[in-house]
C-alpha cells in the first residue's frame, strides 16, 4: 500500500511559494516521508531548485480567489483524490513547517479521513477563537489525512459540490468571508456528509504562528518570530506561519 | 516600584507564560500516539487505565481519542509504550520549563 505527502505550490505575481515549498520539503523529507508529490505549473516548476527525488503534476490552477487583495491560488484542494498518487496521502500546506515527526504516525493508523478542528496562537492571543459565530464546527484543512475508498470520494465529492455552490452554503452557515477557504469548504462539506453529525478528527490543535508575527530565523528543527518587538522561538514543533514573508527568510 | 522595572517584569512574566503554555502545547501534541492503527494520547489518564485493567484483565478494550473501541491483546507492550511516550514529552517540556526559571 502506498503512503505520501501531497502539496499545492502556485506562485503568484506578490509571493514566490516555491520559495516557502522548498523548505517545506525539506523538512518532509526528514520528518514526514520520502514519497512527495507536488501540485504545481510549470511556471512555478522552472523557478523551483532541484529538491531530490519528488513527484510532480502539473494543473492550470483556478484563480479569481483573493486574500488582503492579492491572489490566492489555493482553490484547488478538492481535487488532492484524483491527483494524489497514494492509497494512504497525508496532504499539507506548504506553509506548514513539520519541525516534528507528530504527523508521521497519522499514517499508520487505520482512519481513512482526518483533519484537525483547532488551532493553537503561538502569540497566546487565541486569535483562532473568532471563527466561533459560524454555524458549524470549523475545521483546519491545513493538514488532511486520506485513504482511497468509496466513503472518501464521496467526501471529496461533496467537497466539490459545496464549492460549486459556495456562496450558498457560505450564507447558510453564517460564514462571512468573501474569499473561499479551504478550511470553510471541508468544514460544510463534511457537516453534509456525516449527516450532521461529528466525525473522527486529529486530536491535537495545530501550531500557528497569526499573520502579524515576522519568521526572523527558520533552520531545521525550528523558527524565531519577532512579535510587538519581542522574539520568540520553538524547536522539534510543528508551526503553520500565516505571514508569506516567510518565503524571503 | 520603577514604572519601568514594572513593565519590564510584566513582560517578562507574559512571554514566560505564553512559552510555557506553547511548551505545553507541544507536549500533548508529542504525547499523541499510534498503536493497531488507532490514535491514542499517552497522558496520566490512558496509562492509569491501561495499568489497572491489566492487573485483572489479558485482553481489554479502551476507546481511542476519537472514542472508537479498540481491543489490547498485548497490554504490557501498549503500557510501555504510552510510558515510554508519556515521559519523552514531559521530560522535554523539563527542559523548556527550566529555561523560564532560569530567566526569573
Amino acid at each position: 500500500m502506498s503512503i505520501g505527502v501531497l502539496l499545492f505550490c502556485f506562485d503568484t505575481e506578490h509571493t514566490r511559494y516555491h520559495r516557502i515549498l522548498e523548505r517545506c520539503v525539506r523538512l518532509v523529507r526528514k520528518n514526514i516521508s520520502d514519497e512527495i508529490t507536488v501540485i504545481t505549473d510549470f511556471h512555478t516548476y522552472q523557478r523551483m531548485s532541484p529538491m531530490g527525488h519528488i513527484n510532480y503534476r502539473f494543473i492550470e490552477p483556478e484563480l479569481g480567489n483573493k486574500k488582503d487583495g492579492q491572489e490566492w491560488r489555493n482553490v484547488d484542494r478538492h481535487m488532492a483524490y484524483e491527483l494524489s498518487p497514494y492509497d494512504t496521502t497525508l496532504v499539507m500546506d506548504i506553509d506548514y513547517f513539520c519541525f516534528s515527526d507528530n504527523l508521521r504516525q497519522l499514517l499508520q493508523t487505520e482512519h481513512d479521513f482526518l483533519v484537525p478542528d483547532t488551532a493553537h496562537d503561538l502569540t497566546g492571543r487565541n486569535t483562532f477563537d473568532q471563527r466561533r459565530w459560524s454555524m458549524i464546527p470549523m475545521v483546519w484543512a491545513t493538514v488532511l489525512l486520506f485513504k482511497k475508498n468509496d466513503r472518501v470520494r464521496k467526501i471529496f465529492d461533496t467537497v466539490k459540490y459545496v464549492k460549486q455552490h459556495y456562496s450558498y452554503f457560505a450564507e447558510m452557515y453564517r460564514i462571512y468571508a468573501r474569499n473561499l477557504r479551504n478550511d470553510y469548504l471541508f468544514a460544510m462539506a463534511l457537516q453534509q456528509i456525516n449527516g450532521f453529525t461529528g466525525y473522527d478528527k486529529m486530536p491535537f490543535a495545530l501550531p500557528t504562528l497569526p499573520p502579524d508575527c515576522e519568521v526572523v530565523k527558520m533552520t531545521d528543527t525550528g523558527l524565531a518570530w519577532k512579535h510587538n518587538d519581542q522574539i520568540s522561538c520553538v524547536e522539534h514543533q510543528d508551526v503553520h506561519v500565516l505571514n508569506k514573508e516567510v518565503a524571503d527568510v | 516600584m520603577d514604572i519601568n522595572e514594572l513593565k519590564r517584569q510584566s513582560d517578562l512574566s507574559y512571554d514566560t507564560a505564553v512559552a510555557k503554555r506553547n511548551a505545553l502545547e507541544k507536549a500533548r501534541s508529542r504525547q499523541v500516539m499510534a498503536y493497531n492503527g488507532h490514535l491514542f494520547r499517552a497522558d496520566a489518564d490512558t496509562i492509569c487505565l491501561v495499568r489497572t485493567l491489566k492487573e485483572s484483565l489479558d485482553t481489554f478494550c479502551v476507546l481511542d481519542t476519537n472514542h472508537n473501541p479498540v481491543e489490547i491483546t498485548n497490554p504490557a507492550e501498549f503500557l510501555g509504550r504510552l510510558i515510554e511516550r508519556n515521559q519523552e514529552s514531559l521530560n522535554a517540556y523539563k527542559q523548556i520549563y527550566q529555561t523560564f526559571t532560569r530567566k526569573g
